[in-house]
Order: C-alpha cells, then sequence, then structure tokens
C-alpha cells in the first residue's frame, strides 16, 4: 500500500485472562493521518485490544511496530511517550480536580522542577480547549461539575497535551447529543488533518460511515475483516462479519388494530421545577409510547419522576386510574410499575450476584414464606422467565457481570416479568447493546406489549423510538412539543422539533 | 467471555442448554476454597498449638475455652457481618456491649436477677442499635460517624453508670450459668448460644428474604431502591441487628466475667471487622460470609491460646496478629485468583 | 516468722499513715527501718488546728478505674476534713490538653498551692513547671513529671515495692516447698509501671532459689482481660503453686477464671487494695489470700502536704522545718490478719 511502513502495526498479537483468550492472533495496521475505526460486538476485544495498545495490558506473542520499528510496550507510559493517547469510553478523570489539572496530570509544567506553574497550566489548558471548540469551558472549573460532553472535551485536551501521533478514542460519541457529535467529527477531521492517526470505536455505524477511512472488525478475539473501505462497505456485510451471520436491523412489526382500552397509565399536569414542565400522558395495555427528545430535554427525569424515584413538585401519576404515593418507588412498583434504567449497572444490575438473584429481587415475596426463600421455587421461576426473553447462557446461575450487554438488559426486563409488572418504563434500553442484538430486544419488547404490558420508552437515538413506539412524544427543554403516531414521523421531523422546537411541516 | 448470539426472533427459549463447566459450579468451587483456606490456617495453628504445647492444648478443656473465649466477640462479629454486608460499618459495638453490660448489672438491676439482666442487656443493646439505625437510615448520617458518635456516647454513658467501679455480679442463676456444672455434653452453654447466633445468622444471610435485601443494598444501594426495596427501613433493621447481637454478648460477657465494668468490650469494633474481612466479607458490601467470620474469630481465638500456653507476651502476639491478617487475606486473594 | 512478724509491725505503721500521719510508713521501702514506729502518730501532716485559709488546686484524671475513682475520693474527702481549705476540683481528663488547660485555670486563678495527678507525666511538665515559676508550689501525685523542678513535692505509690513485697509474701509462705511454680498476671503490658512490678516481683524471687516462676501473661487491668489471660494461664499450668496478680480490678476476672475453672490448689495474691480484694481475703474461702497495696490514700497525704505548704508548715514528726521533695508510699501485704484496719480504705 504506502511506500512507508504504517505509523502502527500489530500483527499476531494474543493476550489471554483466566480463562479466557481475549485476543488469538490479532493484525492492526494504521496510516498516519486516518480514521481507523474498530468494529465488533461486546467481548470481541476491542477494549483488550486498545488496552495492549496503550500499555495497560502485555500482550503474550506478536509484534508492535512504530513507524517500523519494534516497540514494546511496558506501561502506559511507554506508549504515552511514543505518542499514543487513549481516551476511555469511562473517562479517568479525578472529578475534585480542575480542568488545568486533570490535563495536565502527570506531567505538570513546573518552575525548579516542583512548583506548579498554575497560571501556565491554565493557559495552555485554555489554548487546548479552543483548539478543540469549546472556549467555554473554564480552565478553573471542577471536572465534576462539568457535563458530560465536557468532560469528554477534557479528555481529549489530556490526550492532546502530549504530543500525540496517533489516539484511541473508545465510543466518544455514547454521551454526546448530534451538535457535540459534529463537533467531535470536526476535531477528528483536524488531527487527521495534522497527519495524528485516530483509532475510532463505535457501535454506529452511520457515524464510521462518516469520518472512517478503514474499518477492522473483531470478531471472538481474532480480526474478521482487515482494512475494509469505510464509506463503501454495505452495512450488512459488516453487520454479518461482526455476528457472524446475517442480520436485520430491523423493527418488529406493529399489531394491526391500534391499542383500545383504558390507559393503565396516565399522567396529568406531573412537573418538576427545572427539569421538565407539567405533562400529561397516557399509555394503554399493549401501547409503546415513545418520549424522542436531546440529553437534557428532560426525559430520564420524566421516567423516574413517573416511577416515584425523584418526587415531583406537580401532578398526579395514576395507575388503573388509581394516584401513586408521590415520590415512593415502592408504592409505584406495588402498583405494577417497573424500570429498566439507563445505566444498567449503576441503577439495576447487583453486579456480584448470579442472574436468578437478580431478577428475583424485586419479587421475592413470590416464592418466600414469612421471610423464608424457597430456592428450588425461585430458581425456577428466574428460569422460566428469562427463557421467555431468550437470555443467554441459559443458566440463571451464571453472575449477572459475565453477560452481555444485551443480556443483561434481558435479565433487568425478566425481573419486572417475574415481578408481574404491568407497566414497563424503559430508560434508553438499547444502550452499550450490540448491534446484532438489537433486533432481538426490540422484538422482545414489541412481545411483551403483545401480551399487554404498556410501555413507556425513553431514547436518544431517534430511529429506535421511531421504530419501536407506536406514539411518539417529542420533548424540548422539558416541554412536550409535539405528539403523534410513530408511522406519521420520520427522523428529520422529529429532528427539526426537538431543535426547532414547532412543528415546522 | 464467551459471547452467545441468540437467534434473532427466536422468543419461544427452546435453545439448547449452554456446554462448558456451570458457572455455578466455579463459583460454588470458590467459595468452598475460600472456607478451606481459613480452615487450613486453623488446621495450621492447631498443628502448631499440637507440637509445642501436646498436654494442655490438645486438651477437651482447652477446646472449651477457646471456644468460650470466642463466642463473646463471636456473637458480636455476626451482627457485624450483616452491618458490613449491607455497605455499612459500626464502630459501636464494643461501646454497646459496654453500657449493655453495666446497665444490666446496676445494684437495682440485679434485684430483678437472671431475666432483669438478660433482659436489660438486650434491650440496651436493640435500643443503642435503633439509634444508629435511625441517625442512619432516616438522618442520612454515614454511618462511620453515627456509629463512632454511639461509641463515644455510650462509653460516656458506662463510665457514668459505674463511676468507673467494676460492678460484681451477685445473682448466682447467671454466675452458674458459667460454671462447669451448667455444661451441656460438655459443651458450655456460652459457646451453645454462639453456635445458635451463627447457625440463625447463616440461614438470615442466605436463605431469608432479609439476607436477599442486605446483600442488595450493599452491593448496589440504588439498584436495590429502583428495585423496590426499602432500603432506609433495610438499614434500620440491620443496625438493630447489630445493636441485638451487642445485647446478646454483653450478657454472655456478664455470665464470663461474672460482673460489668465500663472497660469492657473494649477494641470489639476491630477485632470483629477484622474477623469480618479475614472470613471474605467485602468491606464495600455486597458480599459476606457467616461462616468465614466466624472461622477468622476463631483463628484469633487459637492464636492468642497458643500464644499465651507458651508463654509468649504480648508484643510477640500483637505481631504475630498482625502478619497472620496479611497471611491470611493475601492467601485467600490469591487462591481465589489462580481458581 | 519473726521476719514476718517484723514486719507486720511495719504494716500496723502503714495503716496508722493512712489513717492519718502520711510520713511515716512511706519514705522506706526497707522493712527493718524500726523508725517508723515512732512516728505511728494519729495527727495529719502539720496539724488539725485549723490555719489561714487557702485555696488547693486538683486537677486529676478521669475516674475511668476503681482506683482512679479513690484517687478522687480521697483528696475531696480530706479537704472537706479542714474547714479553712477550699478545693478548686477540675473535671477529671485523660486528654492531656484538655487538662494543661484546665491547670493553667487553675495557675490564673492564683490558687495557693496546686495538686496534680497529670494523665500522662511526661506530658504536662511543661505546665507544672509553669505553676512553679508563677510561684504555685505543685504536689505532683504518682505520674511523675519529668523534671523535679516541675513539682515541689511527689507523692507516689512504689511499683518495684509492690513486686518486691508480693514476692516476699510468697516467698515466705513456699519457702519450705521444693521447686515451688510461680506464675504472674500482669498489667497492661505497655506501662512502665507494669514493668517496675514485674522487676521487683522478679527481684523479690531470687531470695528464693526454691520458687521459679513459670509463666506470665499481661492482662488489660479489666475484668474481662483478667478473665480471659487467666483462663489461658490456667489451661496452660495445671501444677503450681502461687499466682501474683497485678491489679484487684482485673483479678475480679481472674479469680471468675478460677472459680470456673475449678482451681484451688494454689494461692494468689493481689495488687492494689480493692474492696472486694479484702473482702475475699477477711472471709478466707478462696485462693485470694493477701493483696499488695498500692494506697489511693496518697491523695489524702497530698491535700494534708499542701495545705501544710499553703500555711508554711512543716511535718510533724519529722526534724526538717520543710516538708520532703519526695514521698514514696509503702506497699504493704495486706492479709486475714490486718485486713481489718485496712477494710475502710479498700475501694470499689
Amino acid at each position: 500500500m504506502a511506500p512507508e511502513p504504517p505509523l502502527l502495526s500489530m500483527s499476531g498479537i494474543t493476550k489471554s485472562f483466566p480463562g479466557v483468550r481475549a485476543l488469538d492472533g490479532v493484525d492492526l495496521d494504521v496510516q498516519a493521518g486516518e480514521v481507523h475505526c474498530l468494529l465488533g460486538q461486546n467481548g470481541a476485544g476491542k477494549s483488550t485490544l486498545i488496552k495492549v495498545l496503550a500499555g495497560a495490558h502485555q500482550p503474550e506473542t506478536g509484534t508492535i511496530r512504530w513507524r517500523g520499528e519494534e516497540v514494546t510496550l511496558r506501561s502506559p507510559i511507554a506508549a504515552m511517550r511514543l505518542g499514543i493517547a487513549t481516551i476511555y469510553q469511562e473517562l479517568d478523570l479525578v472529578e475534585h480536580l480542575s480542568v488545568a489539572e486533570n490535563v495536565h496530570l502527570g506531567h505538570e509544567p513546573t518552575a525548579a522542577g516542583f512548583v506548579v506553574r498554575g497560571r501556565a497550566a491554565k493557559a495552555s489548558t485554555a489554548a487546548l480547549l479552543k483548539r478543540l471548540g469549546h472556549p467555554e469551558v473554564d480552565p478553573g472549573r471542577l471536572v465534576g461539575d462539568l457535563s458530560a460532553a465536557q468532560q469528554q472535551i477534557v479528555s481529549m485536551a489530556r490526550a492532546l497535551s502530549h504530543d500525540v501521533r496517533l489516539i484511541v478514542m473508545d465510543e466518544p460519541s455514547a454521551a454526546l447529543d448530534p451538535d457535540e457529535v459534529d463537533n467531535l467529527f470536526r476535531i477528528v477531521a483536524d488531527l487527521t488533518a495534522d497527519g495524528v492517526a485516530v483509532v475510532y470505536i463505535s457501535h454506529r455505524l452511520e457515524e464510521i460511515r462518516r469520518i472512517g477511512d478503514r474499518v477492522t472488525v473483531l470478531k471472538d478475539g481474532r480480526a474478521v475483516a482487515r482494512g475494509l473501505p469505510a464509506e463503501s462497505t454495505p452495512t450488512r456485510e459488516v453487520v454479518a462479519l461482526m455476528t457472524g451471520r446475517n442480520v436485520e436491523y430491523v423493527f418488529p412489526e406493529r399489531p394491526s388494530a391500534p391499542p383500545a382500552g383504558e390507559p393503565v397509565l396516565s399522567v396529568r399536569g406531573l412537573a418538576r421545577q427545572g427539569e421538565f414542565a407539567p405533562l400529561d400522558l397516557e399509555v394503554r395495555p399493549g401501547e409503546i409510547v415513545g418520549l424522542a427528545g436531546l440529553v437534557g430535554s428532560g426525559r430520564s427525569e420524566i421516567l423516574e419522576t413517573v416511577y416515584g424515584a425523584r418526587k415531583a413538585n406537580a401532578g398526579q401519576v395514576l395507575v388503573d386510574g388509581r394516584p401513586l404515593r408521590p415520590g415512593s418507588v415502592r408504592a409505584a412498583v406495588r402498583a405494577g410499575l417497573g424500570l429498566a434504567p439507563e445505566e444498567r449497572k449503576a441503577q439495576a444490575l447487583l453486579m456480584l450476584e448470579s442472574v436468578t438473584r437478580n431478577v428475583s429481587v424485586s419479587a421475592m415475596s413470590r416464592f418466600s414464606r414469612g421471610g423464608w426463600i424457597d430456592r428450588g421455587a425461585e430458581l425456577g421461576a428466574a428460569r422460566k422467565a428469562t427463557r421467555e426473553l431468550s437470555l443467554r447462557p441459559d443458566n440463571p446461575s451464571v453472575p449477572v457481570r459475565t453477560l452481555s450487554g444485551g443480556n443483561q438488559q434481558k435479565a433487568v426486563l425478566a425481573r419486572w416479568l417475574l415481578r408481574g409488572c404491568r407497566v414497563l418504563l424503559l430508560d434508553e434500553p438499547t444502550r452499550g447493546v450490540d448491534v446484532g442484538a438489537r433486533a432481538e430486544l426490540y422484538a422482545v419488547i414489541r412481545r411483551l406489549a403483545d401480551e399487554g404490558l404498556a410501555v413507556l420508552l425513553v431514547s436518544s437515538e431517534v430511529p429506535e423510538v421511531l421504530g419501536l413506539a407506536d406514539r411518539v412524544l417529542v420533548l424540548r427543554e422539558g416541554r412536550v412539543v409535539h405528539e403523534a403516531p410513530a408511522r406519521e414521523l420520520d427522523e428529520h421531523r422529529v429532528l427539526d422539533l426537538v431543535m426547532e422546537g414547532s412543528p415546522a411541516s | 467471555m464467551t459471547q452467545h448470539v441468540s437467534p434473532p426472533r427466536d422468543g419461544t427459549g427452546k435453545a439448547a442448554p449452554v456446554d462448558g463447566p456451570p458457572a455455578w459450579r466455579v463459583r460454588l468451587g470458590r467459595a468452598d476454597v475460600r472456607t478451606l483456606t481459613l480452615l487450613g490456617v486453623l488446621a495450621v495453628l492447631v498443628l502448631i498449638g499440637g507440637i509445642t504445647q501436646p498436654d494442655s492444648f490438645l486438651d477437651t478443656r482447652n477446646l472449651q475455652l477457646v471456644l468460650t473465649q470466642a463466642s463473646v466477640i463471636g456473637v458480636v462479629t455476626v451482627g457485624m457481618t450483616f452491618v458490613i454486608v449491607s455497605g455499612g460499618i459500626d464502630l459501636s459495638v464494643g461501646a454497646i456491649v459496654a453500657l449493655a453490660s453495666v446497665w444490666a448489672t446496676t445494684v437495682a438491676t440485679q434485684e430483678y436477677g437472671f431475666f432483669g439482666i438478660l433482659f436489660t442487656a438486650v434491650v440496651v443493646g436493640v435500643g443503642c442499635g435503633l439509634v444508629n439505625g435511625v441517625l442512619i437510615a432516616f438522618g442520612q448520617m454515614v454511618p462511620f460517624i453515627a456509629t463512632l458518635a454511639m461509641l463515644a456516647s455510650a462509653r460516656g454513658l458506662a463510665l457514668q453508670i459505674t463511676d468507673g467501679r467494676t460492678q460484681v455480679v451477685t445473682v448466682s442463676s447467671v454466675l452458674d450459668l458459667g460454671e462447669r456444672d451448667a455444661y451441656i455434653l460438655g459443651i458450655p452453654p456460652l459457646v451453645l448460644v454462639f453456635a445458635a447466633v451463627t447457625v440463625i445468622g447463616w440461614l438470615v444471610l442466605n436463605r431469608t428474604t432479609f439476607g436477599r435485601r442486605t446483600v442488595a443494598v450493599g452491593g448496589n444501594a440504588e439498584a436495590a431502591r429502583l428495585a423496590g426495596i426499602d432500603v432506609r427501613r433495610q438499614r434500620l433493621y440491620l443496625y438493630l441487628l447489630s445493636g441485638l447481637c451487642c445485647g446478646i454478648a454483653a450478657f454472655l460477657l456478664i455470665v464470663l466475667a461474672g460482673s460489668g465494668q465500663n472497660t469492657n468490650g473494649n477494641l470489639y469494633e476491630l477485632d470483629a471487622i477484622a474477623a469480618a474481612i479475614i472470613g471474605g466479607t467485602l468491606l464495600t458490601g455486597g458480599r459476606g460470609h457467616i461462616l468465614g467470620s466466624v472461622l477468622g474469630v476463631l483463628i484469633f481465638t487459637t492464636i492468642t491460646n497458643i500464644f499465651a500456653l507458651n508463654n509468649l507476651q504480648t508484643d510477640v502476639q500483637q505481631i504475630a496478629k498482625g502478619a497472620i491478617i496479611v497471611a491470611a487475606v493475601l492467601v485467600q486473594r490469591r487462591t481465589a485468583s489462580t481458581h | 516468722m519473726t521476719k514476718l512478724t517484723s514486719r507486720r509491725g511495719l504494716l500496723f505503721g502503714a495503716a496508722a499513715v493512712s489513717a492519718g500521719a502520711v510520713l511515716t510508713g512511706c519514705t522506706s521501702n526497707d522493712p527493718d527501718d524500726g523508725e517508723d514506729k515512732a512516728a505511728a502518730d494519729t495527727q495529719p501532716a502539720a496539724d488539725d488546728k485549723p490555719g489561714k485559709p487557702i485555696t488547693i488546686g486538683y486537677a486529676g484524671p478521669q475516674a475511668d478505674h476503681g482506683w482512679l475513682n479513690a484517687i478522687n475520693d480521697n483528696a475531696k474527702k480530706r479537704a472537706e476534713k479542714y474547714s479553712e481549705v477550699t478545693l478548686e476540683v477540675t473535671e477529671g481528663s485523660n486528654d492531656t490538653a484538655q487538662q494543661i488547660g484546665q491547670i493553667e485555670t487553675l495557675i490564673n486563678k492564683k490558687v495557693d498551692v496546686l495538686v496534680v495527678l497529670p494523665a500522662d507525666g511526661k506530658a504536662l511538665t511543661q505546665v507544672g513547671l509553669k505553676a512553679m515559676r508563677a510561684g504555685i508550689p505543685v504536689i505532683n501525685l504518682d505520674r511523675i513529671f519529668n523534671s523535679p523542678q516541675a513539682y515541689r513535692c511527689w507523692v507516689g505509690g512504689d511499683n518495684y515495692g509492690m513486686g518486691l513485697n508480693a514476692a516476699h509474701y510468697i516467698g515466705e509462705k513456699l519457702k519450705d516447698k521444693p521447686n515451688a511454680r510461680v506464675i504472674e498476671l500482669a498489667g497492661i503490658d505497655n506501662l512502665e509501671l507494669t514493668q517496675q512490678r514485674t522487676q521487683g516481683f522478679d527481684d523479690g524471687l531470687k531470695n528464693y532459689p526454691n520458687i521459679k516462676k513459670v509463666a506470665r501473661q499481661a492482662a488489660e487491668f479489666t475484668v474481662e482481660s483478667g478473665q480471659a489471660k487467666m483462663a489461658q494461664l490456667l489451661q496452660a499450668q495445671s501444677d503450681f503453686d502461687a499466682l501474683w496478680n497485678h491489679d484487684d480490678d482485673q483479678g475480679v476476672g481472674a479469680l471468675r477464671a478460677i472459680e470456673q475453672a475449678g482451681r484451688d490448689d494454689f494461692l494468689m495474691v493481689g495488687g492494689a487494695g480493692a474492696l472486694s480484694a479484702f473482702e475475699a481475703i477477711k472471709a478466707d474461702r478462696g485462693v485470694l489470700k493477701a493483696t499488695v497495696l498500692y494506697p489511693p490514700t496518697m491523695a489524702a497525704s497530698a491535700i494534708d502536704l499542701a495545705r501544710a505548704l499553703g500555711q508554711g508548715k512543716g511535718v510533724s514528726g519529722l526534724a526538717e522545718f520543710e516538708i520532703p521533695s519526695t514521698v514514696t508510699c509503702y506497699s504493704a501485704v495486706v492479709d486475714k490478719d490486718n485486713v481489718d484496719q485496712y477494710m475502710s480504705t479498700g475501694f470499689k
């Protein structure tokens, strides 16, 4: 290909953990100035590969060449010295330090070797932030006070504060709104124009199409395709490579007749100061109602307030016409509500526990007597609920942390299925779920609705809301600006609505 | 890490069960390794004791002695294990034992005889636990701070009650319980109480909804709340439980020492925490083992016993105790990770 | 036997001290110092007649132990006896900083004499010096300051003497028994006083070549630890003839362990002089046959000395015009024969 050797060339990399071969002879070439996309399902080996590249893991075999010379990346510092910077998905910033301190952490500009020159650090940080298109971030502010998007910018500024030749970005767009994603792409374009290489990891195929040059697909610790042209490779082919089979990114069919009957969930004038304006909505059994809106539009807050996890300032939540005690999760659960929250690991799952115990936690009274648990009945019930959702592996005794994102989500759904819940509140149900597993999750949700559940769905991915929901409420700054059946809307129109706020025609 | 990709739209769950070692067996195996490690440490200690002092160590009376000495702190440790599993900490256990033991041995209380003493000890323990629980669950105080405050106040109150004096118990039915004549089939009644508390503790933690809620609150309090568990009430109950254990322990101590003193239960909090940690309970909460905690207590008591039998002095005892804590935790971690 | 009798004579003298005259028994460890008897009068130091009114400042530790409680009681009761003496008592504290503050307050109040039982002798030396420089004489009680300049007079117990006298008592009881075995239940091991008591005990036992100390364990001055350590000692030593326990408080626990083990094949000597120990010795039903005093009456003596200092008097029974600079109280052995005399000094 190129006459000169690639910037980075990894070949035959293997890495094992107890019981798992995470990388099994992976090759990866990255040219200077290109955006090289890394694709693969969860557990395919992406994280391990970039950790090897960052010097955080030592491979057992294989060679790494940097500008044609063989190198050993013994530690993150060694990688950083070569000019390899990594921006992890879970940002590794110190919340109690300022932006400038974070950016210069470990290589503070000093006078006399140890006196930190705070002003110089702030000035250079400000310059970096400006280059990244975020001059409004004050270098003196505490990182903990910043938004997720701003924190990501800080993380990027930190990478750029070194003399960087290659940046690894692990799902950088996951927490960003569309306009922030645009800004991210502009930064990536700037970097590549300067000859910096970017290794870009994302689940969103459309992003890869927009900015990627070449694509390497990982599956089960192997590179199943290397250096595919990002623009011209058909989606089908990429998905097939990732999953090892052909999958269509399809949504289940809606029932032919719109759901009738009395609404099981009614929200009347529900409001929380500073989060969302008085809201009215109704969900009938068998119906999926979607809330579409940007980050910060109050989507998650609405769900959590309906659920009683936040206390409303005004309004009521009624289930079967009976009002719920405000601010009480227990009242909501007792009335038949169930929440699959946005942050599954932090808000829903007991990561040290088995699938069974995660599934049974909300319905323990079903198989206990006088507080005494019938463990056989518990296991049986959990097995039934997880089988119904085709949770894999088909063994509810495994620890829930060993499950993939999609199956963890199914464990949460199984919990509410077992509880016998009648209204399901879904907050970003496919976040962190592989492309291949999404369709299946959509099918599960639709089937639950078909069986009579009322579903209230929140997602930042507009196609998901449009594809899955029967009816859509468009939110903008905590206010419903439009309501319509999903089939009467398309992505552009929804985006117009969330940006402009008026139902432009 | 194996990725199980399910066929699309296969909603009926007819897929064949997954091959390979079932994860539950791996998990059970790990729990066994932990227990075995502790048993191994105990076996090594028994070996050392048996070699150095064959006559006085390997002796029924000595077994009775070790178990009796372990009973008081053992009961406290069971309560502490619950609190730690829930992600909390109770620094006030020693002080509660002291307060309960002196309150239950005042001249006035002793007039009510055996049950007066027992009742007072338990009620004082539960009362202190209630205060802890209310402060933590409803006052939103950090457990470390709330129980530290309880430590100071309970010790102070115990001193105020006793004026620094030793309150000797004169109720013979209480004293008799600590004598050899009261042994049932060679087992001291104190040890029977300890065994009962252990068994009940294990059952409650592993077989009841209360235990499940405790683990859930400790593993992820936010998830527990959103799953519909009343986290605050659970926390309240847990500190009540710890207080109850302290009350029982105080009664055992009264029987054992034949007196109540404000200096009782000195540093029990640290001994109980150390035993729980050695036993494999995570200080961060979410996982705990009653049996491990009890083995931890037995290990400590056996060490003290062996040292005393060999006439080693306090300084050597303390050094060795610290070393054994570190060694036990390291060995456990190693066996757990290579398994 | 004659030796024992003569010592008992001396003990009576010491009893008189605690009842009144301070100095007699306190100045000597030598059991054959016959002059003690001469001083066995019943007059308090100086004399009982009211002198000029004075204020004595008293700073003691927190009474979290029976003995310390008795110290505070002795000081207060003694002061009440004198109509012209006002006692300014601070709240007892184990916190060094707090005690320094309390003593400084007393200095500012310009009390005539200070009696101080420091929480920590070394740490409070500076404030002792400060008082002395301000012209307030300091009576240092028991836990000694670092510098003799920080006190006018030190009054304290004799830890070494306790061990010595315990050893002598046990030695005399066992001197005819070949290969006698003795064990020791010490107090908190990292305290200097525990080391001194053990040293005295060991030195005393050297006089009896037939006796061997076969075991020693340290408890923590608490009933609980006394029970625990004694239970282990009993298990370790199936056969021994005598036990010395440093402290009667932990002795309650030790006796409990002995009772639980059903042992009565040895004699036990206690330490400090608790009322419960006196009562057990008097009743003579258990193993406890004697206890070695560490008399809390020293606090009463300190008040007497403070009063003498404040009123510019000497001490009757001594030739000097001034009170002595150090007074070491004698660690008398209390057994069945003389226990009645001490009963009133026993602390709870």
